[in-house]
């Protein structure tokens, strides 16, 4: 045990300090324990669901792997400052960035554009369109971003922004406005994170959406009269196709009736001919049998058929072998009129056709 | 009573230790945080720059100092600038740099603080891109034809222009140049407005003539079919019709080749009746049958 000898200097310079801390110590010895205990408590850290964090120890990142230098949610147990010091970064939540830097503001149809206040970009054939875009993006490296990242907001306007340049100066205005527009995002987005991990930026582009991507508004009304043309190119097609559609049927069909109707006057005809020809040699027995009577009835009933059948103008014999000065008057001979105009003989001289004959008529 | 005692001493000891440490530890540690590095300077003269995280030492001040500083990755965006391509089209460009400090002792001694940084690299950054682009037509920027475009060869062009010179001279680290805008100066706009306004009537033209004519093609090929199909038909129907002519003809002539005779007989009854209809007019003598019947007592 150390001999207590005469105060030395410092003894003596320290004494009232002591005095001090041991004052201190008697009377709040249970405050002062207590903040040495929360102080030891302060390298404890909560990390939230949607965080990551890393612990920085003197000022270096502790683990060698993203594996090991990443903590998720919980409790995380670290050293009180100034030994560590623990970042939490939000990497599960999808940050929300407008970007117009393309994008028009009171653009009223004039008839030019100023660059340096209206945004814009050159597609591949040189024509002016105008993009707003959101980009959605996340935290990917949290140390990264953490520590060596450029600004967010920045990096995702520029990178996007060059991106979406260069991706439409190499489409044509046409598929750009067209069908090009999905192939249009995925080249810009493709090229828009490529720039951003060379920007050690620490974030992924979660989704590019384009809100506006159009013409300028002096010249809606030509590419909206293109937009009809195109249309009606498109109508016209679907009608000569329907037409087309409705026109070959139609001739099958029509092909198929005049068959089916040859067909049925073929098998009509055939059977006609075999009742004819049948009737025929019928009545060829009934000739062989007894011919004079069978052509005398054939004869007759033809006759009598055709007496039947027309105007009859009955006129008497001559006086001689000849007629002489003889006149038969007979009705005009109309289509669909000799059936009402009954046929008069007259003696004399009159109307109507006249037939002068000096012969005898004959049956 | 003597326990007491030991325990202040203790106390006093333990403080007195802590404190004195303290004091030490901050006069002569310096933590440097990733993504940032501290220059040393001895009596204002720079002596080193401690660059790797983690803990580094120094001896008090006033003989060292820590100057702190932000090795983050910056952005830099440039004015847009008017510039002449080699096919003498007036363009307006526009470029960013990602940029930071990579020599910190160059980087303090030739700018000082992260303000002055970008204006030199403005400077830089403008007469370079003049430089590349004036040496490029303007199809190396935009154009639908691949073989045209050169943009990552200017960007490259731009980069080794300008990184080597900008940290040997600035202690700045170029990482990545993009050209970030393509424009079009105020004056030409309304010529290329006259350009896109006739390509589209244009466009207009061909789609109407060409939906016309591929209209005209489908209904002409649609009606060519059609006439095919009904030629199909109809000459089907006639095959059908001439077969059925030979079958009734050869019907009849077997019934009619075993009594011809009778046959000329029938089929001049036959045509009697069709010769004779209503509009026919005999004239036949009273004394012919059949009307000599009512006149005679015997038929003749």
């Amino acid at each position: 045990m150390r001999r207590l000898g005469p105060p030395s200097e410092i003894g003596r310079l320290a004494a009232p300090l002591g005095r001090l801390l041991d004052a201190a110590w008697q009377r709040m010895h249970w405050w002062v324990a207590t903040m040495v205990v929360l102080y030891a408590a302060s390298g404890i850290t909560v990390v939230k669901p949607d965080e990551v964090a890393v612990i920085l120890r003197w000022g270096r990142l502790v683990g060698d792997t993203p594996a090991l230098q990443q903590h998720g949610p919980g409790l995380l147990l670290s050293f009180p400052r100034p030994v560590d010091r623990v970042v939490r970064v939000q990497t599960k939540h999808v940050w929300e960035l407008l970007v117009s830097t393309l994008a028009t503001v009171n653009d009223w149809g004039g008839n030019t554009l100023d660059p340096l206040t209206q945004g814009y970009a050159l597609t591949g054939d040189q024509n002016i369109v105008h993009v707003d875009m959101v980009a959605r993006y996340h935290v990917r490296d949290p140390a990264e971003w953490a520590f060596y990242g450029p600004n967010a907001d920045d990096v995702l306007r520029v990178e996007v922004t060059a991106a979406m340049v260069r991706s439409l100066g190499e489409m044509g205005v046409d598929r750009v406005l067209a069908d090009g527009r999905k192939s249009l995002i995925a080249t810009a987005t493709r090229r828009a994170q490529a720039g951003l991990d060379a920007a050690h930026s620490g974030l992924e582009l979660s989704s590019l959406e384009l809100t506006r991507l159009a013409p300028p508004v002096a010249l809606a009304k030509e590419f909206d009269a293109v937009q009809s043309a195109f249309i009606g190119a498109e109508t016209k097609k679907k009608e000569a196709q329907a037409f087309a559609q409705s026109a070959i049927p139609k001739a099958q069909a029509d092909a198929d009736a005049a068959l089916q109707s040859a067909r049925a006057a073929a098998a009509s005809d055939l059977a006609r001919a075999k009742g004819d020809a049948g009737a025929f040699l019928a009545l060829h027995r009934e000739y062989q049998a007894n011919a004079v009577v069978v052509r005398e009835r054939l004869y007759r009933d033809a006759v009598d058929r055709a007496i039947g059948a027309a105007n009859v103008e009955w006129v008497p014999p001559p006086a001689g072998t000849h007629y002489q000065g003889f006149r038969v008057s007979l009705p005009p001979v109309e289509a669909g009129a000799a059936a009402q105009m009954p046929a008069r003989s007259k003696p004399t001289s009159g109307g109507g056709s006249q037939v002068n004959s000096d012969r005898a008529p004959t049956p | 009573m003597a326990s007491a005692m030991r325990t202040q001493r203790w106390l006093r000891g333990i403080v007195g230790t802590v404190a004195l440490g303290a004091i030490v530890f901050y006069a002569t540690a310096v933590v440097v945080r990733e993504g940032q590095a501290v220059l040393i300077t001895r009596f204002g003269r720079p002596l080193r720059a401690a660059t790797v995280p983690g803990l580094h030492w120094k001896l008090p001040w006033p003989i060292d100092r820590g100057i702190l500083l932000d090795m983050r990755h910056r952005v830099y965006e440039t004015g847009h600038t008017e510039m002449l391509t080699r096919d003498k089209k007036n363009i307006i460009v526009r470029t960013f740099v990602i940029w930071r400090v990579g020599d910190p002792l160059t980087f303090i001694q030739a700018i000082g603080d992260e303000g002055g940084a970008e204006t030199k690299l403005d400077g830089l950054l403008t007469n370079a891109a003049i430089g590349t682009l004036g040496g490029h037509d303007l199809s190396a920027l935009v154009s639908t034809d691949p073989h045209d475009l050169q943009v990552d060869e200017i960007e490259s062009e731009l980069l080794a222009s300008t990184a080597p010179l900008a940290l040997r001279s600035y202690g700045v680290t170029i990482e990545q140049i993009r050209v970030e805008r393509i424009a079009l100066p105020e004056q030409n706009v309304k010529a290329v407005f006259d350009q896109m306004r006739a390509e589209r009537r244009q466009f207009a033209a061909k789609f109407q003539a060409e939906g016309e004519r591929e209209a005209s093609r489908i209904r002409s090929e649609a009606e060519l079919e059609a006439a095919r199909i009904r030629a199909k038909g109809a000459e089907e129907e006639a095959r059908i019709r001439g077969e059925s002519a030979a079958e009734v003809a050869k019907t009849y002539a077997d019934a009619h080749r075993i009594d011809p005779d009778l046959y000329r007989f029938t089929r001049s009854l036959d045509s009697l009746d069709k010769l004779v209809t209503e509009s026919t007019s005999l004239i036949l003598r009273t004394d012919s049958e059949p009307f000599s019947l009512l006149q005679s007592k015997e038929p003749k």
